[in-house]
């Protein structure tokens, strides 16, 4: 009875909030992400036409993550789309990792500097939480735009140096829209923060716990830093 | 010396056959105008002769060049001028133009002569038309396109026709299929000339007066093609160029409005008209003029380059309302608008009139694959991009593009294309001591400063004021890496600008460069950092965080 409830939603097209159902779903349904492991751990990647979010602490891998999602999807002549909520993302590191840049559409988001020391110090000091907030809910609105102009086959929205309150002040229905403005889409949306923020019925959330650093040499003078392994953890409705 | 003469070429006739003595009744009208100072010479018709436009029905049977045509060649006295001015001056007499070399004009100006009179006051009409346009060129009329055209260059214009050397058509050659190519080399091109040189044939009267069988029997269908050109008949017809076609649209409000909710209709209603003339003409707008007569006598004017020839008219609309939302109509720069500078505020001037005009381009062809994944259409992307421009400015939206440097955070904003191909910059850093790249930084775009405890010439702790930013004792260090550059620039100079474009650069005494050393340090929270010191200040400051 449950299986037959469940294919006539599929065959409705009605199925994007099933989350109890496992069939393996067609290729072009899902946009690897370049890991085979965490592809295996996906069913295959995430979900295109869902939302889905990447949370953890500063230097647990998220760019980095992020960074190797954008360049799958770039390589697979996708355009994406980054909406950088603190113009904090860097081009060059997402070159280093095979991002075509020229398929990213970047929108750098910037709150205004209310004062602005002549060396550069201290300015960070200057913004206050309505710039901030309003800097917030004009990236959110550029994600929203993003999303209902299709096209894209990522769409990242950078929050995790935003204040997880003013996260917390976006209106309640705003992940339920965007999730509704890519179902059926061939886009994954990609929420990018330090706590949980939101994903869909479909959506996985890839946590990423401990920072996982590398160096080489023996001796302090020798000492490299070689990289970061992210190692996220899937976790999905179920 | 401007001077202005009607030559008269009866004496054409004898070496035409078939062609009578219409001397008295044939007449071709030449102006040549060599310094404009001096004053035109009025011409005196011959009694008894109307002009070409004047000749009976029997004589231009007789003369085979067909009835009551009349044509003028204009011709540029210097070379490499722009046509343009030529070409609008002779529109102004008649809309069949055609331009027969780059410095060479023809215009029909056939029935010409009921509006404006015999061809010698049409020559001098057209002169002094050029003149006030400030153009250099000699005027030529005949009854067929060659004798305008050999009479514009001829440099003895009171010769008779007949008279003329025959070297005068060389130039007319070229586009003859008969006639010389450019493929031709110069002794190929000049080889006939030189047969006529053998002969003793010197004008173009003896050359038209040779018999045209044995004519074609030495020379072949090249020098049938010159006789037929030296008895003043045309090898190919007049073909007169295609007029650019403007899409302009004007609207008259019969109450001004001063918002854009209101605007946006007439846009519509304006924007529709000209979107079904682009289709219909195969033709999509690359740029969009838009003009607007204000109540205070100023013109608000603006003109939008769009990335695609593109017609949509939804699209044109939204995409000429965001750029007016960006740069307010009534708060806008100055220099958006001409006329009398207002007296009052901005709210109290509203729009009379507003005006489009589209600039035409050949329309899209697009070709989709089967097996590439579509990408935004570029109209989509157009008006995604205005509307993003709108909400976090133009300067924020776009493709980042990697300068070709070893400056810090050396990019370049530019338009997103998704379809365009780039190489990255050999100047790229690879990750030093591997293979693998190094994680991704989340870079401060401007670097917050830190306080740094230095113990053996090694950082140890990191502090900083500033909210949100890492801080704690520091358990790895690498480094120190030194980076140094940009010292042989000023502020002001180009490299200089380029430098404080790219950012995370640092002052310098008057110079723009950076001179530091660069450390990637853990914190024992976790953290990853890529600080570094200012070696000409000393402080330490926060690049980013790697992640």
């Amino acid at each position: 009875m449950r299986a037959a409830l469940e294919s006539l939603l599929r065959a409705r097209q009605l199925d994007v909030t099933l989350t109890a159902c496992d069939a393996p779903l067609p290729a072009d349904r899902v946009a690897p992400t370049g890991d085979p492991a965490l592809d295996a751990a996906l069913g295959g990647g995430l979900k295109r036409g869902h939302l889905s979010e990447i949370v953890g602490a500063a230097s647990t891998g998220r760019s980095t993550l992020v960074a190797r999602l954008l360049a799958a999807a770039t390589a697979r002549g996708e355009a994406t789309a980054i909406v950088d909520a603190c113009d904090t993302w860097d081009p060059i590191s997402a070159v280093a990792h095979g991002v075509a840049l020229e398929r990213v559409l970047w929108i750098r988001v910037r709150a205004p500097r209310a004062s602005a020391a002549p060396d550069g110090a201290g300015e960070s000091e200057g913004r206050t939480s309505s710039d901030t907030t309003g800097a917030s809910l004009r990236a959110l609105k550029a994600f929203s735009l993003i999303l209902q102009a299709g096209g894209f086959g990522l769409v990242v929205f950078d929050l995790a140096d935003v204040a997880p309150l003013a996260i917390r002040r976006f209106p309640l229905t705003t992940w339920m829209r965007a999730a509704r403005a890519i179902e059926g889409r061939d886009t994954v949306a990609l929420l990018v923060g330090a706590e949980r923020i939101a994903r869909s019925a479909g959506g996985a959330t890839l946590a990423l716990d401990t920072p996982r650093a590398t160096w080489r040499g023996a001796t302090s003078r020798a000492r490299l830093f070689t990289g970061v392994d992210p190692a996220p953890r899937v976790v999905k409705a179920r | 010396m401007y001077h202005h003469r009607i030559p008269c070429y009866g004496d054409l006739t004898p070496g035409i056959p078939g062609v009578v003595d219409t001397k008295a009744a044939t007449h071709l009208a030449a102006g040549i105008r060599d310094t404009p100072d001096v004053p035109a010479v009025p011409s005196t018709p011959r009694p008894g002769s109307g002009g070409v436009a004047a000749l009976d029905a029997k004589a231009i049977s007789e003369w085979e060049f067909g009835a009551g045509n009349l044509y003028a060649c204009v011709r540029l006295e210097s070379g490499g001028a722009p046509l343009a001015p030529l070409l609008a001056v002779a529109r102004d007499f008649s809309p069949r133009v055609m331009t027969a070399t780059e410095r060479e004009v023809l215009v029909d100006i056939s029935g010409l002569g009921r509006l404006i009179g015999p061809p010698d006051e049409i020559a001098r009409q057209l002169a002094h038309a050029l003149f006030d346009a400030r153009l250099t060129a000699r005027v030529a009329i005949g009854p067929t396109q060659t004798i305008a055209r050999v009479l514009a260059q001829a440099d003895a214009a009171r010769d008779a026709w007949t008279q003329l050397p025959v070297h005068l058509l060389q130039p007319l050659e070229a586009g003859l299929k008969a006639g010389a190519t450019p493929a031709m080399n110069d002794r190929d091109r000049a080889r006939p000339y030189e047969t006529f040189d053998r002969w003793g044939i010197v004008t173009l009267g003896d050359l038209a007066a040779l018999p045209a069988a044995d004519v074609a029997s030495r020379l072949g269908r090249r020098g049938v093609a010159l006789q037929q050109l030296a008895r003043g008949r045309d090898l190919r017809p007049f073909v007169p160029d295609r007029e650019a076609r403007r899409f302009i649209e004007r609207l008259e409000l019969e109450w001004p409005i001063d918002n854009l909710e209101p605007l946006s209709f007439v846009l519509a209603r304006l924007l529709d008209p000209l979107s079904a003339a682009l289709e219909r003409a195969d033709r999509g707008a690359v740029a969009i003029r838009l003009e607007m007569r204000l109540t205070d006598r100023s013109t608000f004017a603006r003109v939008l380059p769009l990335p695609v020839p593109m017609r949509d008219a939804r699209v044109l609309r939204t995409l000429l309302l965001l750029a007016l939302e960006s740069q307010p109509l009534f708060g806008g720069p100055r220099e958006d608008r001409k006329g009398p500078p207002r007296s009052g505020g901005s709210s109290d001037v509203m729009i009379d009139s507003v005006s489009i005009e589209l600039d035409p381009a050949p329309a899209r062809i697009v070709r989709f694959s089967l097996l590439d994944r579509a990408l935004p259409s570029p109209e989509t992307l157009a008006t995604l991009t205005a509307r993003l421009s709108a909400l976090v400015g133009e300067s924020s939206v776009g493709s980042a593009v990697l300068l070709d440097s070893h400056a810090p955070d050396a990019i370049e904003m530019t338009r997103f294309d998704p379809e365009s191909r780039r190489e990255v910059p050999a100047s790229t850093r690879a990750a030093p001591g591997g293979s693998l790249p190094l994680p991704a930084l989340r870079r401060q775009r401007q670097p917050p400063a830190i306080r740094v405890a230095v113990e053996r010439g090694r950082p140890v702790h990191l502090a900083s004021s500033t909210r949100g930013m890492p801080y704690g004792a520091i358990v790895e260090a690498a480094g120190p890496w030194r980076a140094s550059g940009g010292w042989w620039t000023t502020e002001g100079s180009e490299d200089g600008r380029l430098r404080q474009r790219a950012g995370g650069t640092r002052r310098v005494g008057a110079r723009a460069g950076w001179n530091r050393d660069e450390w990637d340090v853990a914190l024992k929270s976790g953290a990853l950092c890529r600080i570094y010191r200012d070696r000409s200040t000393e402080c330490w400051f926060l690049e980013g965080i790697y992640d």
